[in-house]
């Protein structure tokens, strides 16, 4: 746009210029032809009015051509002496074969030009900062609410479903984004909170007629000995498989509150060795096959180690995993408890989702789950690590994220044999640890068998009682 | 052991089924389909522990709780359909003694019944009475009052509670430990029932529960009393 202004003026400046250089030239031109007729001959001699001016000062092709066309021509920006533009006009005079020259400096003129374009390249750097930094700011104004928007939907897919965005009355335009952002996740909320609802029906629905059953059920089994053998057998098949029924019904519950979110974690600080060696135990009773209790390994530097569980999901955890180990990797071997730095999750921790099996690891958990774990010595953060190893062939690599999907049997189906797994317990263990800021994956053990890892943030002061 | 049970249960199958499997363990069992119902009958039987159901027509668990809990100190054992909401410790604060799950294994509940039942009777040994603050305990009698001899009510599990941390005064007693004396759980015991517990505790024998003086919390390692 300077640009443009400029050589626009420029052009304009050196018309009305050249104009004028020429009308003056002619004038001063019939001046000299006058004297020149008046019989002032001198052939072949030039006659300079000024001394910065010289023959060379026009060039031979203006020469040549005033000459031989014997019109008025005109050259402009033929260098002076000292660099400077000028306008040279030269005009014939036939009736004493001679030419007249004038040369008009455009000294002036270049300084206004100068001038001008200084404040032109002045104005325009001005003009694009300011530009730049309105845009900017405009720009920014702009893409607030859209930022508003961004955190506010990051809030509610971290599960804050009451998030909304607050109207802006200083800008009626964003009305209808803010209107409609709000009237989606009001939907979206009553959407979950409907399946919340159901999934609570469902759970009170399905317990009332299980309730029956369990209650009546164990009536007939303190009364057995006083049945046919047949019915006792009968009685037994029955027994086996509602209780089977009841853990798929309590699993299957326990994984729909999950997706709803609507889970309540109650967090206990606990000596994470007295909780496995506990759990270890109630898992192996509730397996109720009679196998001895694996030997617990815990190393010396968990001694006083504390963690943050929810007891009743660590029990489950561990009990999921003792069964799965009893059926299909011959029971486990042994687990041990230990400390390790927080490494190994960025490859192939089970995804939050439980199900999903993407082997990601969920972000803002992590974020989350570093900010509330004591440092160590080198003030790196430290993660208790929990193994169960069993005596199986292992898992493959392929199957080491799909065995924490829901219903997967891998290449173990169809030979589910005594098996009473409702297919849900990995998936489970998965979730449960997730809800206490933990994560899980399976390795090889040195054995050969698979070795399920859970991993639980350690608690600061972890160094004892705190009185 | 015997004890006579009462059970609110509003669905007749599984009141039936109660009935029958309460019965096989030895209680003596009425049952009732409504928290009104309960009401009356209470009022007119000895009743040694209630068994209330959360989902109940017209006035519900939590309410019928409250109304048993102003009037008598018996043990109470919600029976909810799940563990993990808020239901447990809204029943828990509405004066439960302790909860069931459904579906509830009769053997389990039987030993639940069996643990308020023990507690509900005086202790067997004597410790003498214990004091704290300007309170008195009297294990041997059931009785908590204060200096001036004003009796302090509490329900059986509280002064249960509260006589197992007073005998062992300025002692961290962990919620396993409390669990195990008072409730009669293993370790994977729910924790909450002691946290309500002492939190209704405090309202009682505390000046200023939000700032107790006596009854303190130790993070991470359970409770103590501090005369």
């Amino acid at each position: 746009m300077g640009g443009l202004s400029y050589f626009t003026a420029r052009h304009f400046l050196l018309a009305e210029r050249e104009t004028a250089a020429q009308t003056q030239a002619f004038a001063n031109a019939l001046v000299v032809l006058k004297e020149l007729a008046g019989g002032n001959t001198h052939k072949s001699t030039a006659y300079y009015s000024s001394l910065g001016i010289s023959e060379s000062s026009i060039s031979a092709q203006l020469r040549s051509e005033v000459l031989r066309s014997g019109g008025a021509a005109t050259q402009t920006y033929v260098s002076g002496p000292y660099g400077q533009p000028q306008i040279v006009v030269g005009v014939p005079i036939p009736s004493v074969h001679a030419a007249y020259f004038e040369v008009f400096s455009l000294s002036d003129l270049g300084h206004t030009l100068r001038v001008l374009g200084i404040t032109l390249v002045g104005t325009g750097v001005v003009t694009t900062i300011l530009g730049i930094a309105l845009g900017r700011f405009a720009s920014r104004r702009s893409l607030r609410p859209l930022a508003g928007v961004s955190r506010a939907a990051v809030a509610i897919a971290g599960g804050r479903l009451d998030t909304r965005l607050e109207p802006d009355a200083a800008d009626p335009d964003l009305e209808g984004l803010t209107g409609s952002f709000n009237t989606m996740v009001d939907q979206l909320q009553a959407r979950i909170e409907r399946e919340a609802r159901f999934n609570s029906d469902v759970s009170h629905e399905l317990r009332s007629p299980l309730t029956t059953l369990s209650a009546s059920l164990e009536v007939l089994e303190a009364d057995r000995f006083n049945l046919p053998p047949r019915a006792q057998r009968a009685l037994q098949l029955l027994g086996d498989d509602l209780r089977r029924f009841q853990r798929m019904v309590g699993d299957l519950l326990e994984m729909s509150r999950a997706d709803a979110g609507s889970v309540d974690v109650f967090l206990e600080e606990v000596n994470v060795g007295e909780l496995v060696q506990r759990a270890v135990e109630a898992g192996m009773r509730s397996l109720g096959n009679g196998a001895d209790v694996p030997p617990v390994v815990i190393s010396p530097d968990v001694q006083s180690v504390h963690v943050e569980v929810d007891k009743r999901r660590f029990e489950r955890v561990m009990a999921n995993l003792l069964d799965n180990a009893a059926n299909y990797g011959g029971g486990a071997t042994a687990i041990s408890v230990s400390t390790r730095s927080p490494t190994r999750s960025e490859e192939s921790a089970v995804s939050s989702d439980g199900g999903g099996g993407t082997g990601k690891v969920d972000k803002v958990d992590k974020v989350d789950r570093i900010d509330r774990v004591g440092p160590d010595h080198d003030g790196a953060p430290k993660v208790v690590e929990i193994a169960v190893e069993d005596g199986g062939p292992g898992i493959s690599d392929a199957e080491r994220i799909k065995v924490f999907d829901r219903f997967y049997r891998g290449s173990a189906s169809g030979r589910r044999g005594t098996g009473t797994g409702s297919g849900l317990g990995l998936a489970l263990v998965a979730e449960h640890v997730r809800l206490m800021h933990g994560e899980t994956w399976v390795e090889s053990a040195h054995s050969g068998g698979a070795r399920f890892v859970v991993t639980l943030p350690v608690l600061e002061g972890d160094e004892g009682p705190v009185w | 052991m015997s004890g006579r049970i009462l059970v609110v249960e509003d669905d007749e199958r599984i009141r039936s089924s109660m009935r029958l499997a309460l019965e096989g363990e030895g209680y003596d069992v009425k049952d009732v389909a409504s928290g009104e119902e309960a009401l009356d009958l209470f009022a007119e039987a000895p009743t040694d522990v209630a068994l209330i159901d959360i989902m109940l027509p017209g006035m519900d668990g939590f309410e019928c709780c409250r109304a048993l809990r102003r009037q008598s100190a018996v043990p109470i054992i919600i029976v909810t359909a799940r563990a993990d909401t808020h239901d447990v410790v809204a029943g828990l604060e509405a004066g439960a003694d302790d909860y069931v799950t459904k579906p509830f294994v009769a053997k389990e509940l039987a030993a639940r019944i069996r643990a308020l039942l023990r507690r509900a009777r005086p202790t067997e040994e004597d410790p003498g009475a214990l004091a704290f603050g300007n309170l008195q305990l009297l294990p041997d009698q059931g009785v908590l009052r204060q200096a001036d001899g004003t009796e302090v009510h509490c329900t059986r599990t509280e002064f249960r509670l509260l006589c197992e941390l007073a005998a062992s005064p300025n002692k961290v007693l962990s919620r396993e430990q409390l669990l195990d004396r008072v409730w009669g759980y293993d370790y994977f015991g729910d924790g909450r029932l002691v946290d309500v517990h002492i939190r209704r505790l405090r309202t009682k024998v505390e000046i200023d529960p939000a700032l107790p003086q006596h009854i303190l919390t130790v993070r991470g390692m359970g409770y103590k009393l501090v005369p």
